[in-house]
């Protein structure tokens, strides 16, 4: 089928990669330097945002030296064993035939929390006295937990390319692929792109794959958006969105309902914020926006639903004021929306219950449902000879017994 | 081991068999006795003995045949103004058929009627005094309306001492042939609070699974977190991993079913018990807190806005650092 044009159309050798030419000849020169004696900084790293090219220089670095490339992924070193195969290999500069090597540990934001604080302590040690080039990479390089690490790296930075070039790397894919395309088409999705060259294949192969010929027309819709655009779409008019109104339309834009809404946003809010002020702020709207929702059901009084949308659209828009771009972090599905999407049915079988405890305990069937019920399902997951006895002293039929035990 | 429900089971029949509240017992007794009972309101916190004080003064007062004489109203279930009206006003006006003169109505969790359901019940407990007495039951009297409050007689319930509670616990226990340990006594007063339906029907979610009650499977069948877990939760999110602290926060309602407000009151005390915490900021925290806890009764989403709190204190862990 269609492979992806990112893998495809990856440039196999440093010339065809598009901008950072700067931080690509210094770290090229860095590689062959380890020719002639190990260098004082045994490891390179790698930063900046995501899309720019990072991991491809160094794939196809290593393609046009004729090296073998050891990849891993930087969250694997939790492991003690994980550690010393690491070791293993930086041991030694050649490999079995002969060939020189580098290893690659990309991902290193991936990094988190106490868990991997002993990861990056045993990857620092490692380059302290490796015997080959190892190259780090990461979004954020002067992240605190790198500081130590840092010491024993050469920084390079990559910048986002200009969008004349991302524009050359679109054009070289259409030729490749046979299509021809408007500049224009090429120039407006280079720019959406923000220098994210790897989100501006993407978004090219999903206009143009098939067609013979891609015209300005046939992208500028996307500055649009219509109704048939995605939930990805409207959140991310949402979460990025620059002014009230914009954030707001995103509701007329959106196919799923306000309170579905409502979810993603609240699901996919965090990792997109990122900064914790941004985040508080963010969470605090939708706070409101909850409140209002409150409001609507005590009242019964639907014209307040404006102001959930205000909170939850424009509210979460105007969150954003020091977070950085997410860059690559997709949105995703709400999960806690299986309990909330419960059917209507398994809600009447739970109050019919709850009446049942009522009448037999002298209390009311809101706080049945909090002072009984859970204890109620407890009992009758473990304990069917009390949970019979029980379901015939409150006179539950089948179905609500089912419901005890499976819930 | 008996299949009913125990909170009910063991529920007090006669004034008599009440554990506690001494004082307040001495006196309906003294109602029976001179068979006339004013207007009451029962106040204090759940499972205190409130519902069961009513049903055992009217058993007391009626004999068996107490139901023919007796109706018990939900507020929380039945709360609008129309009930107060129809249903109140039918039951209050009929005559008592008996030696007694009048009936009585328990409205049970009175706190949570509007205002103006209130306003017509007093007039409906003015014009029906004869036929009808009201005991109103709330956990906090401060919510009832002052006119009502002045005619009726109030009475405080406390939480269970917890030398009775423990008797009280240990002697359903036996009866239930279910073997308590000591500390799983602990556990459940810690977790349930001196409320004794609470801690009844923990005991028997807990007896349920068939083997020795200890503090580990009360905290796992409560499921009310153990207040070690709402810390944990807590430093999750002053170290700066909010998702975590949500995911935390997410298990603590869904799995186990923890009431936001329990949440809530738990992260308060654990601010200020907190090491973790610079002093100047517990106390701008509770001001968080505050807001949020006003906000979780208004609002419709326990989870967000406890989640927004997370969010708050994720921020302050990083001003805190700077």
């Amino acid at each position: 089928m269609h492979a992806a044009w990112t893998v495809k159309h990856k440039p196999a050798s440093v010339a065809e990669i598009v901008g950072n030419a700067e931080a690509i000849r210094t770290f090229s020169e860095w590689i062959k330097s380890w020719n002639k004696a190990v260098p004082k900084k045994r490891a390179a790293f790698l930063y900046g945002p995501p899309g720019v090219g990072k991991t491809v220089t160094v794939e196809a670095l290593a393609k046009d030296l004729g090296m073998e490339l050891v990849e891993k992924n930087a969250s694997d070193y939790r492991t003690e064993e994980a550690v010393n195969h690491f070791a293993g290999l930086a041991s030694q500069y050649g490999s079995l035939f002969g060939t020189r090597r580098i290893i690659l540990l990309d991902e290193l934001d991936g990094l988190t929390g106490n868990a991997d604080k002993g990861g990056v302590k045993a990857i620092t040690e490692i380059i302290k006295t490796t015997q080959c080039p190892i190259v780090l990479i990461a979004n954020n390089a002067y992240d605190p937990r790198f500081t130590e690490l840092r010491n024993y790296c050469v920084l390079i930075e990559f910048k986002k390319p200009a969008t004349s070039e991302v524009v050359k790397h679109l054009k070289r894919i259409s030729e490749r692929e046979g299509i021809q395309v408007d500049e224009n088409a090429l120039k407006f999705i280079a720019q959406r792109s923000e220098g994210d060259v790897r989100s501006a294949v993407n978004d090219f192969q999903a206009l143009a794959q098939g067609k013979e010929r891609l015209t300005y027309e046939d992208v500028s819709w996307l500055g649009h958006r219509d109704r048939q655009d995605s939930i990805f779409n409207v959140l991310r008019m949402i979460v990025y969105g620059r002014t009230c109104m914009g954030a707001k339309q995103a509701v007329d834009m959106a196919d799923v309902d306000i309170d579905m809404l409502f979810e993603w946003i609240y699901e996919n809010v965090p990792e997109h914020l990122t900064d914790p002020h941004d985040l508080a702020q963010a969470m605090d709207a939708l706070s409101m926006a909850d409140v209002y929702r409150g409001r609507i059901r005590a009242t019964q009084d639907w014209s307040f639903i404006r102001y959930v949308i205000d909170y939850m659209t424009a509210g979460v828009a105007m969150a954003r004021q020091r977070s950085k771009s997410a860059g690559w972090t997709p949105f995703k599905f709400p999960s806690r929306i299986q309990i909330l999407s419960r059917s209507k049915a398994e809600r009447a079988i739970q109050f019919s219950i709850d009446a049942k405890i009522k009448r037999k305990c002298h209390i009311s069937a809101s706080r049945a449902s909090k002072e009984f019920l859970p204890y109620l399902k407890i009992i009758f997951k473990n304990n069917s000879n009390m949970a019979d006895g029980i379901a015939k002293w409150l006179d539950l039929d089948d179905e609500m017994i089912k419901y005890l035990k499976r819930s | 081991m008996s299949f009913e429900m125990w909170a009910e089971k063991y529920r007090p029949k006669r004034l008599d068999e009440m554990v506690d509240q001494k004082d307040i017992v001495e006196r309906l007794k003294s109602f029976v006795k001179a068979r006339n009972v004013p207007h009451c309101i029962f106040a204090g916190p759940p499972g205190t003995g409130k519902t069961t004080a009513a049903l055992c003064l009217a058993r007391d007062l009626y004999g068996e045949g107490y139901r023919e004489h007796l109706m018990e109203l939900n507020a929380s279930d039945e709360r609008g103004i129309d009930v107060v009206r129809e249903t109140v006003k039918t039951f209050a006006r009929s005559r008592s058929i008996g030696e007694i003169p009048f009936k009585i109505l328990i409205l049970d969790e009175a706190d949570n009627m509007t205002s103006d359901a209130q306003q017509a019940l007093r007039r409906t407990m003015e014009r029906y005094t004869e036929t009808c007495r009201f005991i109103l039951c709330a956990n906090y009297s401060g919510k009832i309306i002052e006119p009502i409050q002045s005619r009726c007689a109030p009475f405080r319930f406390t939480f269970l001492p917890r030398e009775e509670h423990d008797r009280y616990i240990k002697q359903i226990a036996e009866h239930e042939n279910v073997q308590l340990l000591s500390d799983g006594v602990d556990a459940i007063f810690e977790v349930c609070g001196g409320d004794l339906r609470r801690a009844i029907n923990t005991l028997q979610a807990a007896a349920s699974v068939n083997r020795p009650v200890d503090a580990k499977l009360v905290y796992s069948i409560t499921g009310r977190a153990s207040p070690a877990d709402v810390q944990k939760m807590l430093i999750t999110a002053i170290k700066g991993d909010f998702l975590g602290a949500r995911k935390q926060l997410r298990d603590m309602i869904q799995k186990y079913g923890v009431a936001g407000s329990d949440i809530i009151r738990q992260i308060h005390t654990e601010i200020f018990k907190a090491t973790d915490i610079q002093e100047p900021w517990k106390i701008k925290l509770a001001g968080i807190v505050g807001e949020i806890d006003y906000r979780l009764v208004e609002g419709s989403d326990e989870e967000v806005q406890l989640s927004a709190l997370l969010a708050r204190l994720v921020e302050a862990g990083y001003e805190m650092k700077k």
